[in-house]
């Protein structure tokens, strides 16, 4: 038996969770919005590929980016490695448990048997944090839970070498070393953070990114019956709406809270208060996407999936996309 | 979102949402799945109709068992053949029944992984009579063979 001494906290999200957890341990008090916000990951994609069974939305830019920027932007040494024998992968996390260092995983959250069963999906971009090990079993933090959950040997080695897209490779990291805060150029990371959504949303030239990807989702979403085998099938393909925004690790409205609340501690932290400004505003835009979040799943329950409701959707959303072009622009000129 | 429009009393399904507190901050704060809490029933509703439905198409001999199973846990050919190792020809050919006894077992232990099935559950559907029960199979030590107990059902 092995463990580590660390603070399990829920989190909304897994990455950012993990890192601001990971962080935290090493020294670097750092909450889970500042990570998501510092590293630009506020992103919309509408994907309409033959990777998924179903058109899909995404409300974050890509597994792993978010590790990425936080590393360049706080300055810190991130101790990195893949594997492609799962026999070195379980030897790795075991040695590192037993030099006490907690590390960070990427699985198909698929193979994690403490998810309940109408959670499972295969999705390989999924992080959790190794703490421990008693007998077969792995003690794990995985931000969605609001304890340590055990993972057996077994499903710790299907979910980190699953294949696919976003195949995880046994990968694996923690923080060598961090920055103090006071030796961290807040204003000038935050800054990064936030021109990078202000790109990822209004400038990329793509129809289906950012805001023009919001209009896309709009205007397809009123076409998702002729993709449905019936009123079941669209039902469910409307209620994931309501997941992807809730539920699926955003802290709420697709992350429109959780940047609420970046904005808000950024503007304390760096002394502006024109942040404090438009966080309120993004606080208020998250309340009218939580009304679509919300419309969804009472019209999927009650099966009122018509062409009227659907234009009623479509406007929904349609009106956050103008909304937030002109809100993202806004601060745009705010960080410039 | 105010602390109070985002409570829901639902222990099963916790979750963190970001909402202004009453001092006027915003941060995380723990509550309960607003849609597991209201709309877990019409899931498995929709669920159950549509695992009847595929199981019919499987037992009137319409479709593989590997299709069966792509159905079940909704994932693309695509990702699948990406999964196994295989083309994407080769995965639709494998949904079609006339093909399904030429896979090879080699092959049929990696769908079973991605599945999460026995081999077993490739030959047969296990029903109870009860409600409520399911018929679990245990690993052994033998790739090949599980072990098949009748247990209560945990959603």
């Amino acid at each position: 038996m092995s463990s580590v001494e660390f603070t399990h906290k829920m989190s909304a999200h897994c990455e950012s969770g993990t890192l601001a957890a990971l962080l935290n341990h090493k020294g670097l008090p750092i909450t889970e919005q500042m990570i998501f916000g510092i590293s630009g990951a506020f992103f919309f994609a509408y994907l309409d590929t033959k990777q998924f069974t179903f058109p899909q939305f995404v409300v974050r830019s890509q597994p792993g980016d978010m590790r990425v920027h936080i590393e360049k932007r706080l300055g810190m040494k991130l101790v990195k490695e893949k594997f492609t024998d799962p026999v070195n992968a379980l030897a790795n996390t075991d040695d590192l448990l037993n030099r006490g260092i907690p590390h960070a995983v990427q699985v198909d959250m698929f193979y994690m048997e403490y998810i309940p069963k109408y959670m499972k999906a295969h999705f390989n971009g999924h992080f959790i944090t190794v703490v421990g090990k008693e007998g077969n079993n792995y003690l794990v933090s995985d931000g969605y839970y609001p304890s340590i959950v055990t993972l057996s040997s077994e499903a710790m080695e299907m979910g980190r070498f699953a294949k696919g897209s976003l195949a995880p490779k046994g990968f694996t990291f923690y923080p060598e070393s961090v920055k103090s805060a006071s030796d961290i150029d807040w204003k000038k990371q935050i800054y990064a953070g936030i021109k990078q959504v202000v790109f990822n949303m209004t400038k990329i030239p793509i129809p289906f990114l950012g805001v023009k990807g919001i209009r896309k989702f709009a205007n397809e979403v009123t076409k998702w019956h002729l993709k449905t085998r019936d009123i079941d099938h669209l039902s469910h393909e409307i209620t994931t709406i309501h997941i992807i925004l809730e539920e699926r690790g955003t802290g709420g409205a697709g992350f429109r809270f959780m940047y609420a609340s970046f904005l808000q501690e950024a503007s304390k932290l760096i002394n502006n208060p024109a942040l404090s400004d438009m966080s309120k505003k993004m606080m208020e835009n998250g309340d009218n996407w939580r009304e679509i979040s919300l419309f969804v799943a009472r019209i999927s329950k009650n099966r009122e999936l018509d062409a009227g409701k659907m234009n009623e959707l479509k406007n929904m959303i349609l009106a956050r996309a103008d909304w937030e072009e002109t809100f993202f622009k806004e601060l745009g000129k705010i960080v410039k | 979102m105010k602390e109070t429009d985002a409570k829901v009393d639902y222990n099963s399904h916790q979750l963190l949402l970001y909402v202004e507190k009453n001092n006027g901050d915003y941060g995380p704060f723990q509550t309960g799945s607003y849609l597991t809490k209201n709309y877990v029933d019409d899931f498995w509703d929709k669920q159950n109709k549509f695992v009847l439905d595929a199981r019919k198409k499987l037992v009137d001999g319409q479709i593989s068992p590997i299709r069966y199973f792509m159905l079940l846990i909704d994932i693309s050919e695509a990702e699948l053949a990406t999964r196994i190792g295989i083309s994407v020809k080769e995965v639709r050919k494998h949904q079609d029944l006339a093909h399904f006894d030429r896979i090879s077992v080699a092959l049929l232990r990696k769908y079973a992984a991605i599945f999460d099935v026995p081999l077993a559950d490739f030959f047969q559907i296990p029903v109870v009579s009860d409600n409520g029960l399911l018929c679990k199979h245990e690993k052994t030590m033998n790739p090949f063979f599980t072990m098949a107990s009748i247990v209560e059902e945990k959603k």
